[in-house]
């Protein structure tokens, strides 16, 4: 059951229809944790991007000769040794991006929206759409993370990307792990209204 | 059974291929990365001395390497120090635990070889004769301007909220702290990965052996006037100013990063713990040191 969908479409979709962290509402462990500023969002928005493309692409590879059975050990084994080698590359010949990435990437072994795409996915589809999908989830999960890191690192510390833009603090609320749940409820709650107001406006 | 068969099949394949991925990228980055560690301990280690690019150490300066290894004999077990000596050469010190100097053997190796951890280790268990196993503990930096000593250099590990902290911290001669630097963590990003920021590792700062003994976390808000201070890159304090308040503070407690009091307390704690058993170890050593007449480089 190949996907009718073109690239771009994939892409999109992880975005909007099916972002990662607004409408599939996984990996909310770093999604409450460490979007307190937008750039945390942004580092580790980049590095899920990275694992989830290699680990689709390598499900896609081998999902003939992969029993059923084992799938899940399976998934982990992949993510985790990406999660390595990619660590291990960085560290060697970027040092500097490294010092910047290093914590965000020995996170990803354990989130949900990896192994859900490999399951959902690159199970089934070609390498090709596999890319895709891996790019749109990848790029949906850091903008959802860097809009929640806008809202948090602005109400919060009054920042944004480090500089200081309102001159005070409005609520050192918004940087404690409790207020991501606010924070992801409010804007999950905003997108489903623009939904609506879009499927009536498209309606009448 | 078949399917057994099959599963434990697959399952060895893939666990044999992702071994064999990560063996390779491990072989092909591992001497680019602890080039990268290297360089970086080395920039760190001056920069805690108060030398950068723009004012580079002068030539007086030199850095002795001391390795401390945990000597065991049957259900002995003794202090031993690997110290480079005054004429170039190397000599391991064996001190038991009540402080009595134990034994004193030449080691045969290069300066350049001496960094090495496994040529170090057998070089050692050459010179101490068989019988004895050695296990290194840590490694302390002794930095001398025209050979008298400025400052201790302690790289250092301790427990953090979810796995090892490594830091390197640098002492004066009376064990004031000179510095901290946090070189590799785990704590979580936005909360205990906040240890980094200058607003907490600079509180350690110039504070003396005596508060350090007695260092707790405290969980009041840092004072504005010292947060200035201590961030003194961004609030744009001159450095007078800067040491005038830090003055004020030296003998306070640590402030806690807000939401992570378990990253500050274990960094509190590893400090604390770091510099009090350096202390008492550097007392001991460096009185054998003038007992035995043994003339050290530092």
């Amino acid at each position: 059951m190949a996907t009718d969908k073109t690239n771009l479409q994939l892409v999109v979709n992880g975005i909007l229809n099916e972002n990662p962290i607004f409408r599939l509402v996984l990996s909310m462990c770093p999604a409450v944790g460490i979007s307190t500023t937008v750039m945390n969002g942004f580092m580790l928005g980049i590095a899920v991007l990275f694992v989830q493309v290699c680990s689709s692409c390598t499900i896609s590879l081998f999902k003939n000769v992969i029993h059923p059975r084992i799938r899940i050990p399976t998934y982990t084994l992949t993510i985790a040794t990406w999660v390595t080698v990619i660590d291990m590359v960085l560290a060697a010949y970027l040092p500097e991006a490294y010092a910047k990435m290093g914590i965000f990437i020995k996170l990803i072994v354990a989130f949900a929206i990896i192994t859900m795409r490999l399951e959902m996915f690159a199970s089934k589809e070609s390498v090709n759409a596999s890319f895709w999908d891996g790019i749109g989830m990848g790029l949906g999960f850091m903008l959802g993370m860097m809009a929640l890191g806008f809202v948090r690192e602005l109400l919060g510390m009054g920042t944004l990307l480090g500089y200081d833009v309102l001159g005070f603090k409005p609520m050192l609320f918004f940087v404690l792990p409790l207020a991501g749940f606010f924070c992801v409820g409010l804007m999950m709650a905003f997108f489903n209204y623009i939904e609506i107001v879009y499927k009536r406006a498209k309606r009448a | 059974m078949k399917d057994i068969l099959t599963i434990i099949f697959r399952l060895t394949v893939a666990c044999l291929l992702a071994g064999l991925v990560m063996g390779v990228a491990f072989i092909a980055t591992n001497k680019a990365k602890k080039h990268n560690i290297h360089v970086n301990e080395q920039k760190v280690m001056l920069s805690l001395l108060g030398y950068s690019a723009k004012n580079p150490a002068p030539e007086t300066v030199a850095m002795h390497e001391v390795y401390r290894y945990l000597v065991g004999e049957g259900e002995d077990l003794a202090m031993g120090y690997l110290l480079p000596l005054r004429d170039g050469s190397f000599s391991f010190l064996t001190i038991d635990l009540a402080g009595t100097f134990v034994a004193q053997a030449p080691v045969a190796i290069t300066a350049e070889k001496v960094a090495e951890a496994e040529e170090r280790t057998s070089a050692i268990g050459a010179a101490i004769g068989a019988g004895k196993a050695i296990r290194y503990a840590d490694q302390t930096i002794v930095v001398t301007n025209n050979g008298k000593r400025t400052a201790y250099l302690l790289p250092g590990r301790f427990p953090g909220f979810k796995t090892f902290i490594s830091a390197i911290l640098a002492l004066d001669p009376n064990f004031s702290i000179l510095g901290l630097e946090i070189m590799e963590h785990e704590e979580d990003p936005g909360l205990g990965g906040e240890i980094v920021q200058n607003y907490f590792k600079k509180q350690f700062k110039g504070k003396p052996l005596e508060t350090v003994k007695k260092l707790e976390v405290v969980k009041t808000p840092l004072p504005e006037e010292y947060r200035k201070a201590l961030e003194a890159d961004k609030s744009g304090l001159g450095a007078e100013e800067v040491a005038g308040i830090q003055g004020q503070y030296k003998d306070n407690d640590i402030y806690a990063l807000t939401g992570a009091t378990i990253s500050s307390r274990s960094v509190t704690n590893g400090v604390k713990a770091m510099v009090k058993k350096f202390a008492y170890r550097l007392a001991i050593l460096d009185r054998v040191l003038v007992e035995q007449h043994i003339a050290t480089s530092f």
